[in-house]
């Protein structure tokens, strides 16, 4: 058991090593040189020499990535050009929105799949399962940021009950913060539970066939016991991995959701960053998103080889 | 002999007081309250010598001030200054300083704060190096006395110091010294009526009523007189998405929006929480050619352009389709800034004549190389006017390349001669004719043009009202013939506030907040 | 938005189901006939299909469908809604939107085949050779790996901040993200094929790698190709969409399903039909390609076509 969480750990290493250089070699992709294009053209000849200095942009490639890494290691990030504060800053500060909008769209994308699946799993070929799987098939296919678009107009909009944009944090007022999450998680999580609705209806059928259910039918258990009993925990097993790849996903999408909802996140600091040239903070973003989804991976896996022996020793 | 309470003195006694409630009484104005107003997005500088950027303007004026103002006439009306007095040559400008007037950080303003700050402004920003050629010396005399020798005489002194765009701020000494010219300050005291609390880049920048503020004795007169910070704080919060902006001010997350589609003027005038505000002048448009280097270096070329145009669909379309908001003018100054004012006959703007355009062309000797015409969905109406531009010049055998960028981008590039030929930008109101930035050779764009140097520097010079506006209209004329940019229409601006919003003075061309209070 | 990443590595029962179909594929050399009259029966496959070919017909026969010429102004007529004249009304600007939306379809068509292809190329090409040669893998999955960290919208937007606007910045960078998905689906193909009998017996026989590799192990691709295939060439379509809705993609007057989509969010309450018919195009395409994804799997899945559907 500790073997494989050594190994699992050490695993990480090379990954985030690849990370790492892909998110340095984003700043060299640009064509022409990115400190001018940083600074603009109306920056003095000095003034351009610093930053290349200050950046390490003069030495040879090989020279920058290994200081790159070294930096990286002791958490410097850099330092943002247009915010005037390390980049890390930054992304600490605009990390609880995105952090919330996540994990309020991941508690709506299980909330509304895992039912919806089992449901459709416990009532096979049944009317009930045909028109769930219809709108799971239609949830996955519909374009969050067009989802976005229609909520606020129908919700915000036309009926009012909820606002149309906005942030207030949970630790300012629940209430009010609450309000202004619905239609961003709602749009954020419809697309993932549609995906996790289609994914927990195959576990549950392939668990309710094993054998184990069956001998719990012929013992006479109602359907409702061997469901909840005896399959519904075994199915939910690889739920858990898509949980983990779904968090992945919903990092993504919350950029658009961010930018739609006027949401002061990690996504709207990238966007704008970009807008605005100012890499350090773009390449500060991507490599903390991808290094925690690397982390939630592990951390998924650490717990799936908890569960199921038959990982650990396979 | 001991006073005797008659009925009569009660009642007098009682007038009295009630007399001295009604005004209380009257205006209501509560203190107090946030005001959350939504903007476009993050200001490039929070310092005023910087940048001619609207939203620092806006931003700026609010914690800053200058040593004069402009009244509801646009005209210069003392604001730090006590006042002026000019020599019999002209030649020497004394200002005298108010006295007690405290910075945010607790220092009383002295002639040495205004001499640093004025020598920064006076490098940096655009109306600053205007007036400052003129200058030979400027120093302190006293405390609180300021002289400014001049080479020539200028008729730009006052309502230099007075515009409210790239203004000539008063920093403590220290801060203006502390950061050269071309660097951004960082720390930011002013005197205004509000300080700055807190910027949070992307969330919301706080400013906060600075309780020592030392108003003028005046009633409000356009952007200057007396000003009373009634709100507790100014939220600016920047929304980039002008829907979300309309949305927000429609369910009251948002007390004041800025800068909105004309689109949404319909919905907005029905709601009954809700007030529009019809902002004219907001912007004229104009499409700025480069002319340093590459095509539009070629006068023909330029002149080929402004014929082919037919502006006003173009104008109609960027309005949102109504007629109220936008106006067919070919006088550089709009009908807002009466002094200035034009109306010329005969002058080739918006001739909509294809085929003189199409004879241009040819007598240019153009080839169908691909124009770089650089613009940004960020300001709308830019794109919009922009994408117009490129459909009518197609069709008299322009190749336009349309650029989109971000605003910064533009904002930055527009300084490189290599990197495109044509650019959209708005210009604001400018409130003396040696002020239009686009005739001058330092601002992007590079008006060299000899013949309106000449005029330009005579606008300078020349202090006889008559004669200045005979040499303005002049220098109309020329511009027309030269075309150093093109005038489009003047767009008017959509904003909204709620109707809890009391006190706002609607008619100046961008927003102020002292004075306005919110009703509970 | 639905992720590959469930469909491929990590579920177990899907690689050996489409394993089984590779046994039989690479005992044939290609798709046995039977195969593909049971895909032409799938339900899904043919609705899919079928879908897909009027997309595909819609942007090649863009010019002849379309009632006006898409990127042609014409401000008097702006904000207009459904006529006759124009079915699905018309933008801010007084374009057409079904001609937007018809010509939309070759852009998302162009990026999503592009990409699909070339990811399915690169991924042959990487997967094959990371199970051939054991040290290479090691190497190349560890990147594989790292790219996959990225959340591929995020990716994305990064790499055309750096490249700058395009239509084919929009395909490298797409194909850059979703290529380490097919790389791994093809490396696990090619390692479970390797131990396969006869190819052991080639092996033995003295057949150079090239060879076997050309003959026995590409064909088994084949069906995993197809598969993944069609569900990447769903997801590049709808992330050049929100490319385009981000501002990062094809120029804004280029006709893209994203670009209307972004032109219609401010006019949302007096013209919605700006953004909800390019929308639903998005949707409809996205849905017959997912449909036809499915239905690949499922025929050329035996295992997983027992349990019900």
């Amino acid at each position: 058991m500790a073997a494989y969480f050594v190994q699992r750990l050490l695993a990480v290493i090379p990954v985030m090593a690849v990370v790492v250089t892909v998110v340095f070699l984003l700043i060299h992709l640009i064509p022409g040189d990115p400190v001018s294009v940083m600074l603009g053209p109306d920056a003095s000849p000095a003034q351009i020499e610093a930053t290349r200095r200050a950046l390490g942009l003069d030495r040879p490639l090989h020279e920058q990535l290994f200081r790159f890494y070294s930096r990286v290691v002791r958490g410097d990030l850099g330092q943002s050009y247009f915010l005037d504060r390390p980049v890390l800053t930054a992304i600490v500060e605009r990390a609880e929105p995105t952090l919330v909008l996540t994990f309020s769209a991941l508690l709506v994308a299980v909330a509304i799949g895992v039912p919806a699946g089992i449901v459709a799993a416990a009532h096979r070929g049944s009317a009930w399962d045909r028109l769930l799987m219809l709108g799971a098939l239609l949830g996955v296919c519909i374009p969050g940021f067009w989802l976005s678009l229609n909520f606020i107009y129908l919700f915000a909009v036309r009926l009012g009950w909820l606002p149309a944009a906005g942030y207030t944090s949970i630790m300012v007022d629940p209430v009010a913060a609450g309000r202004y999450m619905v239609l961003p998680a709602l749009s954020l999580g419809f697309n993932q539970s549609a995906l996790i609705a289609r994914i927990s209806r195959s576990c549950m059928l392939e668990a309710l066939h094993q054998d184990y259910v069956r001998t719990a039918r012929a013992k006479g258990l109602s359907q409702r016991a061997v469901v909840y009993g005896h399959a519904f925990r075994n199915a939910l097993v690889p739920v858990v991995t898509v949980v983990g790849i779904t968090m992945a996903i919903l990092i993504g999408g919350a950029v658009v959701t961010e930018i739609v909802f006027n949401i002061p996140g990690l996504g709207r600091l990238i966007i704008s960053a970009i807008l605005r040239r100012d890499y350090p903070v773009v390449q500060g973003v991507v490599l903390i998103t991808a290094a925690a989804y690397v982390m939630i991976n592990l951390t998924i896996d650490l717990l799936y080889a908890f569960i199921d022996p038959r990982i650990r020793y396979g | 002999m001991v006073p005797v309470i008659t009925r009569r003195s009660i009642v007098v006694a009682a007038a009295f007081l009630v007399g001295m409630l009604v005004p209380v009484l009257a205006f209501a104005q509560t203190k107090g309250g946030v005001l959350r107003v939504g903007n476009l997005g993050e200001p490039p500088a929070l310092d005023a010598h910087w940048t001619t950027a609207s939203i620092t303007e806006t931003l700026t004026n609010h914690i800053y001030e200058g040593l004069y103002s402009l009244d509801a006439s646009n005209r210069p009306i003392p604001m730090l200054a006590e006042g002026h007095t000019v020599s019999k040559d002209g030649l020497t400008y004394t200002f005298k300083l108010r006295q007690g007037i405290k910075f945010h950080n607790g220092k009383e303003m002295g002639s040495d704060d205004v001499v640093a700050s004025l020598t920064r402004w006076g490098k940096q920003s655009i109306y600053g190096k205007a007036l400052f050629a003129q200058v030979a010396e400027m120093r302190a005399l006293d405390r609180y006395t300021v002289e400014f020798k001049l080479k020539e005489k200028s008729a730009i002194v006052l309502i230099s110091l007075a515009v409210p765009n790239n203004f000539g701020a008063i920093y403590p000494k220290e801060i203006a010294e502390k950061f050269p010219p071309e660097v951004k300050v960082t720390e930011y005291v002013g005197t205004g009526p509000f300080r700055l609390a807190e910027w949070k880049p992307d969330q919301y920048i706080r400013m906060v009523r600075f309780d020592d503020y030392k108003s003028r004795g005046e009633k409000p007169n356009g952007y200057g007189g007396g000003k009373t910070a009634y709100l507790d704080e100014i939220r600016w919060i920047p929304v980039p998405e002008v829907a979300t902006r309309v949305a927000q001010v429609e369910t009251g997350e948002l007390e004041f929006a800025d800068d909105l589609n004309l689109d949404a003027y319909d919905r907005l005038k029905k709601n009954p929480h809700v007030q529009t505000i019809v902002s004219k002048p907001y912007y004229w448009l104009v499409a700025v050619f480069n002319k340093k280097e590459g095509l539009m270096t070629n006068q023909k070329l330029r002149q080929a352009w402004q014929a082919a145009l037919d502006i006003e669909p173009i104008m109609k379309n960027v309005a949102g389709g109504h007629s109220e908001f936008y106006r067919m003018d070919s006088s550089l100054a709009p009908v807002e800034i009466s002094t200035w004012h034009t109306k010329l006959g005969g002058l080739p703007w918006n001739e909509r004549n294809k085929d003189k355009a199409k004879r241009l062309l040819q007598e240019a000797g153009y080839k169908r190389e691909p124009i770089r015409f650089m613009t940004t969905q960020e300001y709308k109406w830019m794109y919009d006017f922009a994408l117009l531009t490129k459909q009518q010049l197609e069709d008299v055998g322009f190749s336009i390349d349309l650029q989109v960028v971000d605003w910064a981008t533009l904002v930055k590039r527009r300084n490189n001669s290599k990197e495109y030929d044509v650019f959209t930008t708005g210009m604001g109101a400018f409130y003396d004719p040696t002020h239009h930035i686009y005739l001058t050779p330092s601002w992007p764009g590079w008006t060299t043009d000899e013949g309106i140097a000449k005029l330009q520097a005579e606008l300078a010079r020349e202090t006889d009202p008559k004669k200045r506006m005979a040499l303005w209209e002049q220098q109309t004329r020329q511009f027309y013939e030269k075309v150093p940019v093109i005038r489009y229409g003047d767009l008017f601006g959509l904003r909204a506030m709620r109707t809890t919003v009391k006190g706002f003075n609607d008619k100046t061309e961008r927003i102020r907040f002292y004075n306005v209070w919110l009703e509970k | 938005m639905a992720d590959a990443a469930v469909r491929e590595v990590g579920t177990s029962t899907a690689e050996s189901g489409v394993l089984g179909t590779v046994e039989r594929a690479g005992q044939a050399g290609r798709l046995p006939s039977h195969t593909v009259r049971r895909l032409l029966r799938n339900r899904n496959v043919v609705i899919g299909g079928l879908t897909l070919i009027v997309f595909v017909a819609a942007a090649l026969f863009a010019n002849t469908i379309s009632t006006h010429d898409p990127t042609r102004l014409e401000p008097a007529r702006r904000l207009q809604a459904p006529s006759a004249a124009h079915y699905l009304g018309t933008d801010e600007f007084g374009r057409d939107v079904w001609s937007l939306v018809v010509h939309g379809s070759r852009v998302s068509l162009v990026v999503g085949l592009a990409t699909m292809v070339l990811t399915s190329l690169a991924g042959v090409v990487i997967g094959v050779v990371a199970g051939y040669y054991r040290r290479i893998d090691l190497v190349l999955m560890r990147v594989m790996d790292g790219l996959m960290a990225f959340p591929a919208i995020l990716l994305a937007i990064a790499l055309m901040a750096a490249r700058g606007p395009g239509v084919w910045n929009v395909i490298m960078a797409l194909s850059v993200v979703y290529t380490p998905r097919t790389a791994m689906l093809i490396r696990s193909t090619v390692l479970s094929v390797r131990e396969l009998d006869y190819v052991e017996a080639a092996r033995a026989l003295g057949r150079r790698d090239a060879g076997i590799a050309a003959r026995h192990i590409v064909p088994s691709c084949v069906a995993p190709l197809l598969v993944q295939g069609s569900f990447i060439f769903a997801y590049a379509i709808l992330a050049e969409a929100i490319l385009g809705f981000l501002g990062v993609g094809v120029p804004p007057y280029v006709p893209s399903w994203g670009n209307v989509i972004a032109s219609g969010k401010n006019v949302m309450r007096e013209a919605f039909w700006v953004s909800l018919f390019p929308g639903l195009a998005l949707t409809i395409a996205g849905l017959s390609l997912n449909l036809v994804g499915d239905g690949l799997r499922d025929t050329l899945d035996p295992r997983l076509a027992h349990s019900e559907r």
